[in-house]
C-alpha cells in the first residue's frame, strides 16, 4: 500500500518528477559510462597483449612504443635497422621476434607490415593464438591478411585483392596502386586492435614503397640455429597446417632495410630486464627496449589521476542531482501537509511518514538507475565501432562489472540519507499533524 | 453540568430537554473519559482546552458546538491521539488511551475511530477504492481482502455510491460523492467511535439534512461525535454539549485565542 501510494503521488507530481528522474538518469549514466571506459580501457589494453617479452625500437617514450606498435595508436617511431635486428636475433636469449613496419593504411586501417612468425608466436588476451577463420598467413610477397572486423565491415574475402596507401590517415593521396595484395587469410575475431589491422609481407611493403628487391640471405623472426631443422621447429607442431600452406613463401628470408618496431619472445621471461638493460644500452644504434606490463603500469599510473577525476566529478554530478531530488521533495512537502495530516488521522504513524516520503526517493533513484543501465548498454553498443576505430578501445562483456554495482548501491545509500531531510520534514509534520491541518 | 438534548426520530420535532447527563447511569460503557485534561500548544501559553470532566456513553450519538477558536478541532484531535494532552488523561473504550505509546495510539486509531473531515480530505490523487483500502492497511486488522471487499461493497450500497467510482480519482468526485467516500473510509473498519468535524459547513439544508440521514444510519452502533459551529444541527443528536460549558475557564478569556498558536505550529 505504501508503494502504492507513493507511485500515485509521483504521478501526482508527474513534471517535477520526471525531470527529476531525468537528471538523476543522466547523472548515473555518467558516472557508468566514466566507470566503463575506465574498466575496459583497462581490460581491453591488458588482453591486448600477452605473451610478448619486450618490444624493441627507436628510442622514444615508452608509451609511444607501446601504443603505436600494439594498439596501432599515435605515430610510429623511426625505424631500427637491419644490423640490430640481425643482432636481436642471434641473441642466446631471444626465443623469436616479430617485426613490425608501421605507417601506412588500407581505407582508414592500420597496415602492419611483418612476417608469419607474428601469426605463429603473436598472443592475446590469456596467452591465446591467433587463429584463421579463412584461408592462411602469407603465401607470397604480396599477401596480406586482414583483422576480422576489416573483413566483416569492408566484406573481403579470401582471393580479393586490396590496394594500400602511404601515411596514416582514412585519407590518402599516394596509393600504392601498382602493388596490389592479394588476401591470403582473414584472422578470427580477437576483440583487440588485430580486428581493425592489415598484414601485409614486410618484402610486400616495401616493393610497394621502393621496387622488387630480392635478398634471401635473411631469416627474420627465425633463430639461426633453427635453419638446419626449418621443419623441425617447435611451433610446426601447434601450427602444422599453415606451415605446410606457407612452406612455399618463406616471409622471414626478406631482408627490410629497417622496421619499426620488433617484439621479443624470451626463452626465459627472467632475462628479460638483463636485455632489456643492454638493448637500452646499445652502442652501435640507439634502441629503446621496454616491458610491455611495465609501460602498461606507466600508462594506468598516467590514467590514474584523470580517472580519479573523472570519477570525483561525476560523483559531484550525481550528488548534484539528488539534492535536487531533495529539494522537489522538501517544495512539495507544503502542498502536501493536508495529505500528512489525513494519513495520521487514518493510521499511519509518523515512521510510516517518514518511510513514505523515503520510498518516493528510493523509487525514483532505482528507476533512474535501471534507465541509466539501458541507456549506457545502448550508447556503448552504439559507440562501439567509433571507440574501437578511434580509441582502438574494444569494449568485452560484461560491460557492468563489480564496480558498477558498487556504484548504484552507493547511490542508493546516498539517496536515503538525502532523501532524510524531507522525510524527517514529513515525520515532524506528522508529529503535530491534526483534522484541521487545512482549516 | 451537561446539557442533554433527546431528539424524537422525526428531524422536524425539535424538543430538546435538558436534564443531569450520566453515561455511567443508564447501564451503558463509557466510550469516552475525559478527567482534568489541559492542553495549550506552547509551555508559555495558557491553556486552549481545560475539561475538568467528560462522558460519553458508548452508542450516544454527540453534538459539540461552539464559535471559532472554542477548540473545538483541539479537542477532537486530542480524542484522536494526534495531539497529546498537556495535564489530564482521556480514556477511549476502557483504554488509557493518552497513556498509550504514539504507535499504540496510532493502531488504536485506525482500529477504533473512524474520522470525516471537513473538507472530506481524501488523497486527491488516489482512486476511491485505495483512499478506503489506505485505511484498512494502516489498522493492520486481520480481516481479509474478500471480506473488506464485501465491507466495501456493503458501505457503497448504502451510501448510493455507484460502484465504478471505485476507481475514479478521488479529485474526479463530486463533493457530495467525496463526502459520502469520506464516510465509508470512516467506516470500513467497523470503528467503535466516529469524530465527525464540520463536514455539512459547505452544504445548504436540503443537502444537509439528507447528508445527516445517511451518516446516523451508517453509523448505526457507534459512539459519535459531531462537532459544528452550527447549532441548527443539534436536533439530529442524542446530546449536545458546547465547548463553553465542557471548558468554561479557556471559553471565559478568549473567543479566537487559540489561533494564533496554531497558526504558528503549521510554520
Amino acid at each position: 500500500m505504501l508503494s502504492t501510494i507513493a507511485i500515485e503521488s509521483l504521478k501526482r507530481r508527474k513534471t517535477t518528477a520526471i525531470l527529476t528522474l531525468l537528471s538523476i538518469t543522466i547523472s548515473i549514466s555518467l558516472l557508468l559510462c566514466v566507470d566503463i571506459i575506465r574498466t575496459q580501457v583497462k581490460t581491453s589494453f591488458t588482453r591486448t597483449v600477452s605473451g610478448v617479452d619486450l618490444i624493441v625500437g627507436a628510442p622514444s617514450g615508452q608509451l609511444n612504443l607501446l601504443l603505436s606498435s600494439v594498439f596501432n595508436i599515435g605515430t610510429p617511431t623511426k625505424g631500427i635497422e637491419y644490423k640490430s635486428i640481425a643482432a636481436l636475433q642471434s641473441n642466446k636469449q631471444v626465443s623469436w621476434l616479430i617485426p613490425l613496419s608501421l605507417g601506412d593504411t588500407h581505407r582508414g586501417f592500420r597496415v602492419v607490415g611483418t612476417t608469419n612468425s607474428f601469426f605463429d608466436h603473436f598472443k592475446y588476451g590469456d596467452m591465446q593464438s591467433l587463429e584463421m577463420a579463412a584461408g592462411s598467413a602469407f603465401t607470397q610477397p604480396l599477401s596480406t591478411v586482414v583483422g576480422a572486423d576489416i573483413a566483416k565491415s569492408l566484406g573481403y574475402k579470401v582471393g580479393d585483392k586490396i590496394i594500400i596507401s602511404h601515411g596514416l590517415g582514412s585519407v590518402s593521396f599516394n596509393n600504392h596502386d601498382d602493388h596490389p595484395f592479394t588476401i591470403s587469410g582473414i584472422v578470427k575475431k580477437t576483440g583487440t586492435p588485430v580486428d581493425k589491422a592489415v598484414y601485409v609481407t614486410l618484402q610486400g611493403l616495401e616493393e610497394a614503397h621502393t621496387g622488387p628487391k630480392h635478398s634471401p640471405t635473411s631469416m627474420l623472426g627465425r633463430k639461426p640455429a633453427d635453419k638446419a631443422n626449418e621443419h623441425e621447429h617447435e611451433h610446426e607442431h601447434e601450427h602444422d597446417e599453415h606451415t605446410k600452406e606457407h612452406a612455399a613463401y618463406n616471409s622471414e628470408a626478406f631482408t627490410p632495410e629497417s622496421v619499426s618496431v620488433v617484439m621479443l619472445g624470451l626463452k626465459h621471461r627472467v632475462t628479460a630486464l638483463q636485455l632489456q638493460y643492454q638493448i637500452n644500452q646499445s652502442k652501435k644504434e640507439p634502441l629503446m627496449a621496454i616491458l610491455p606490463g611495465m609501460a602498461l603500469a606507466e600508462l594506468w599510473q598516467i590514467m590514474g589521476n584523470v580517472e580519479s577525476l573523472l570519477l570525483g566529478l561525476s560523483g559531484l554530478i550525481v550528488i548534484c542531482a539528488l539534492i535536487g531530488l531533495a529539494t522537489m521533495l522538501l517544495a512539495t512537502m507544503r502542498e502536501r501537509y493536508q495529505e500528512i495530516a489525513v494519513l495520521r488521522t487514518i493510521g499511519a504513524g509518523p515512521f510510516t511518514l517518514l518511510l513514505l516520503i523515503q520510498i518516493e526517493a528510493m523509487l525514483l533513484t532505482i528507476v533512474s538507475a535501471a534507465l541509466s543501465f539501458g541507456l549506457v548498454a545502448g550508447l556503448m553498443s552504439a559507440l562501439k565501432p567509433w571507440l574501437s576505430s578511434t580509441y582502438g578501445l574494444f569494449l568485452s562483456s560484461p560491460l557492468f562489472g563489480q564496480s558498477s554495482v558498487i556504484i548504484i548501491l552507493l547511490i542508493l545509500g546516498c539517496t536515503y540519507l538525502i532523501s532524510l531531510f524531507p522525510a524527517v520534514a514529513a515525520y515532524r509534520r506528522g508529529l503535530h499533524a491534526g483534522l484541521n491541518a487545512n482549516s | 453540568m451537561n446539557t442533554i438534548n433527546k431528539n424524537n426520530s422525526t428531524h422536524s420535532q425539535r424538543n430538546a430537554v435538558s436534564e443531569e447527563h450520566n453515561a455511567v447511569s443508564e447501564g451503558r460503557n463509557t466510550a469516552i473519559e475525559v478527567s482534568n485534561l489541559q492542553f495549550s500548544y506552547t509551555k508559555e501559553s495558557p491553556p486552549i482546552i481545560d475539561i475538568k470532566a467528560w462522558q460519553v456513553s458508548q452508542g450516544e450519538h454527540v453534538f459539540l458546538s461552539g464559535p471559532s477558536g472554542s477548540g473545538k478541532s483541539t479537542l477532537l484531535n486530542l480524542l484522536c491521539g494526534t495531539l497529546t494532552p498537556t495535564q489530564g488523561d482521556i480514556a477511549l473504550l476502557a483504554q488509557p488511551f493518552s497513556a498509550l505509546s504514539n504507535r499504540q495510539r496510532d493502531k488504536f486509531r485506525a482500529r477504533n475511530i473512524g474520522v470525516v473531515f471537513q473538507q472530506f480530505n481524501l488523497i486527491p490523487y488516489l482512486s476511491v477504492a485505495q483512499n478506503i483500502n489506505a485505511a484498512v492497511y494502516f489498522a493492520s486488522t486481520n480481516v481479509s481482502k474478500t471480506a473488506s471487499d464485501a465491507k466495501l461493497r456493503h458501505l457503497l450500497d448504502k451510501l448510493q455510491l455507484p460502484s465504478h467510482v471505485l476507481h475514479a480519482k478521488a479529485d474526479a468526485l463530486s463533493i457530495g460523492q467525496q463526502q459520502r467516500v469520506a464516510i465509508a473510509r470512516a467506516l470500513i473498519n467497523d470503528p467503535q467511535l466516529l469524530i465527525v468535524d464540520e463536514p455539512t459547513s459547505a452544504l445548504d439544508t436540503d443537502a444537509r439534512d439528507s447528508f445527516m440521514s445517511l451518516l446516523k444510519d451508517v453509523a448505526g452502533e457507534s459512539t459519535m461525535i459531531f462537532v459544528s459551529h452550527d447549532k441548527a444541527m443539534e436536533s439530529y443528536f442524542d446530546r449536545h454539549c458546547s465547548m463553553s460549558e465542557l471548558s468554561p475557564s479557556t471559553n471565559h478569556i478568549k473567543t479566537r485565542g487559540d489561533e494564533a498558536p496554531k497558526a504558528q505550529e503549521r510554520a
